[in-house]
């Protein structure tokens, strides 16, 4: 793929500099905040070579790209709009301005807990690992390094606060030393840990409290282990404060004054009020879920199950950490199987799509982004392919609250939280076959369903050929002539690596080993035969001649699979229609040779017939029929020789490039 | 006029080389030779159209050779599919 064009593309689609607020990009996607959204020209931007899906969300133009690409394009990018860097933060501050304010708040949430989930999924894979060997050898938890390993798996938690307001501090811009301060206060070891508030209560023993506000009220004073919401309304405070002092304090006392000022404001204020009377709405978020949750027969649990990717789209379901964390608490996190149901279900929903859609394009997005959901990580899933089709998203929706309330009934509990899908099972090594059936259902439910109901959509199809049509040139076919059908690189085909092809048994033309897996019509003409296996096309001209395209070599025994048919038989089609796709990986997974022969079957007909070999781009003339006068002998040593310098260019074409 | 039936027991069926072979084999013929699967019958000469019939293993296909030398034509045509199809 070629970045730099790609990057070019978007800069244009997007309406250029003139039209860009900032730039960042995350692990798949490029993420634009433009100044007018309705300037972008979204149909485009989805077709342009390298891009595999194109949402707005957030005020964010998002445009997904893919692993290992996304950064290279994003460089082109940064050269060719002449922006800097800008990181995720930026953006999102930018995109942030536009929002309304709940939204605003949710999307904090959520960009506070993005960049510390690696610590607690690390913490939360320690522990599901720990928790499943400890089953396996009992003995083992009265090993000195199992001590260690657990010590390991919930510092994260323990310390959450910190985190948090370290993350905290950095979205809303404050000091984040600061802010680090802020959250070991709220785990300072001389509160007492929240949780063995509950173990103290029942042995009768008293929560010391503290007179504060001169007497007002009394505070229990107990710390925010696993805490989340109260941290992050602290640090914004914090943050806040912060930059108006910096603005009112003069300079020479600034840097004393304002950090005193800001720990012991903020502080107070914290401990005193944000702190309980957050940790009490927190009380509340984690009683709904439970309460949702326990709603008999899993009926809870299945309406969580299916709302759950709806706050996947709106970016709120980095916020059920908290409530997993609560959970934690008190024991196994149930909220866990929910969202792995939903997250599976989505993923073969995806998966469903993938298998059954014809379209190249969208099937080699849907796979790699239905693989991902069952690893947890739904968003190129739900934000590349089933939003977009919105059935899948339902099939999804349905399938996630079936097994959720699967899980449920079987009481599936996790240890751990941050991963969902198929690592789930370690943080679920309570639940192996449980855990199994529940994500069995989910995935048969939805699968099903979205296999049912996906239908590829035609009118996409035909907008997408319409679309790709203007891209090749405009060709006058002239009678005897035959211009390339694929891209690639054309040898004799005498070469081609078959017998029958090569003997020239179906006739004399040409082989083209394809780099792109489209087949366009090689001159107007009427399409004589198509086979069941898609892979081969016949086609005559007006003036008499008759050409098989065959796609690959013994290609015929994959029945179809990787290929697909934009013609029928008894069509007339234009030079340079496409008819048909096929998947060149697929070809060579198989164990085929993708060499696609290009064959006059009537050769006989004709004198004798000039071929072009070497790089050809779609409609270059490849096959012209020959002159009477030529003198057939002399023209097959030129081709030979040809062909020989040919290969030689080839080699150092690609060892060039191999050493760019 | 020389007619014979044959299943086909080869994998793939009737595909793009065998079908060449087959166009081949009978282009020295003066005969006529057409070929039938179900109620589509096309001309044994036209690779196109034969291809396009997408015959496949367990298929009953049903020739007929009409013309000067319709029995070796035949013979020719029926060694080669007990030989390859």
């Amino acid at each position: 793929m070629d970045y730099r064009k790609c990057a070019q593309e978007i800069y244009d689609l997007v309406g250029q500099r003139e039209n860009l607020v900032s730039a960042a990009h995350c692990a798949t996607r490029l993420r634009l905040v433009t100044n007018d959204n309705s300037k972008v020209d979204m149909k485009k931007l989805e077709d342009v070579d390298g891009v595999k899906g194109v949402f707005s969300s957030n005020g964010q133009l998002q445009i997904i790209i893919g692993t290992g690409a996304v950064n290279k394009v994003y460089d082109e990018f940064l050269d060719i709009s002449g922006m800097t860097a800008a990181t995720k933060a930026d953006v999102k501050a930018a995109a942030a301005a536009k929002q309304p304010l709940p939204f605003r708040m949710v999307k904090a949430l959520g960009d506070v807990f993005v960049p510390i989930l690696p610590a607690i999924v690390a913490a939360g894979l320690i522990m599901g690992l720990l928790e499943g060997m400890t089953k396996i050898w009992p003995d083992m938890a009265n090993s000195g390094t199992y001590q260690i390993f657990h010590l390991f798996s919930n510092a994260a938690f323990v310390f959450l606060p910190i985190l948090v307001a370290v993350s905290a501090a950095r979205v809303f811009g404050g000091n984040i030393f600061l802010g680090a301060v802020i959250g070991m206060i709220m785990v300072h070891t001389d509160l007492v840990n929240a949780w063995s508030v509950a173990g103290m209560l029942e042995n009768g023993e008293v929560i010391p409290q503290a007179s504060v506000w001169f007497g007002l009220y009394k505070i229990n004073l107990t710390g925010y282990q696993g805490h989340v919401i109260p941290v992050i309304i602290a640090v914004w405070f914090m943050c806040f404060l912060e930059k108006k002092l910096h603005e009112k304090v003069p300079e020479m006392i600034d840097l004393f004054v304002t950090p005193l000022v800001t720990v012991l404001v903020t502080g107070y204020l914290t401990l005193t009020v944000f702190g309980p009377i957050f940790s009490t709405l927190e009380e509340w978020i984690l009683i709904a879920v439970q309460w949702i949750i326990t709603i008999p027969y899993g009926l809870g649990a299945a309406v969580a199950g299916a709302i759950y990717p709806l706050t996947v789209v709106a970016g709120v379901h980095h916020m059920y950490n908290t409530v997993e964390a609560r959970m934690l608490g008190t024991g196994y996190n149930t909220w866990m199987p929910i969202a792995s149901s939903a997250n599976f279900a989505q993923g073969a929903a995806c998966f469903a799509v993938a298998l059954k859609t014809k379209n190249q394009k969208f099937k080699t997005l849907a796979l790699p982004s239905s693989l991902s959901a069952f690893l947890g990580i739904t968003e190129p899933a739900i934000f590349g392919v089933n939003l977009r089709l919105v059935k899948p998203l339902v099939c999804g929706m349905i399938g996630g609250a079936v097994g959720a309330a699967v899980g449920a009934m079987l009481g599936i509990g996790a240890t751990a939280y941050g991963v969902t899908g198929l690592f789930g099972f370690l943080t679920c090594a309570d639940f192996i076959w449980q855990y199994a059936i529940m994500l069995a259902v989910s995935f048969a439910v939805s699968f099903a369903l979205s296999w049912i109901l996906h239908r590829d959509q035609t009118d996409d199809g035909e907008g997408e050929a319409a679309a790709e049509e203007p891209a090749l040139p405009e060709v006058t076919c002239e009678p005897g002539k035959v211009y390339a059908p694929i891209k690639g690189n054309v040898i004799p085909s005498a070469e081609i690596p078959d017998e029958t092809f090569a003997a020239g048994v179906l006739g004399e033309g040409i082989g083209i080993e394809p780099e792109e897996g489209v087949v366009y019509a090689p001159f107007d003409g009427e399409i004589s035969s198509t086979t069941d296996t898609r892979h081969a096309i016949g086609i005559s001209s007006p003036d008499g001649m008759e050409l098989l395209i065959h796609v690959g070599v013994n290609t015929v025994a994959m029945e179809g699979d990787g290929f697909e048919l934009f013609c029928a038989e008894g069509d007339q089609v234009k030079a340079g229609q496409k008819l048909m796709t096929f998947d060149i990986d697929k070809i060579k997974a198989a164990g085929y040779s993708t060499t696609t022969a290009v064959l006059v079957t009537n050769s006989d007909d004709y004198p004798g017939l000039t071929i072009k070999e070497g790089a050809c781009e779609p409609l270059d003339c490849v096959i012209s029929i020959t002159e009477e006068e030529a003198e057939p002998a002399e023209e097959v040593t030129e081709t030979v020789e040809e062909v020989t310098e040919a290969a030689e260019e080839t080699a150092e074409a690609v060892e060039e490039a191999t050493e760019v | 006029m020389k007619e014979f039936s044959y299943t086909i027991t080869d994998s793939v069926g009737i595909h793009a080389r065998p079908a060449g072979v087959l166009v081949k084999l009978i282009k020295p013929f003066a005969s006529k030779c057409t070929i039938t699967k179900g109620d589509k019958t096309e001309e044994l000469g036209k690779l196109m159209k034969v291809m396009g019939m997408g015959i496949k293993c367990g298929d009953t296909v049903v020739i007929k050779v009409e013309g000067s030398d319709e029995a070796a034509a035949a013979e020719t045509i029926e060694n080669f599919f007990k030989e390859n199809l």
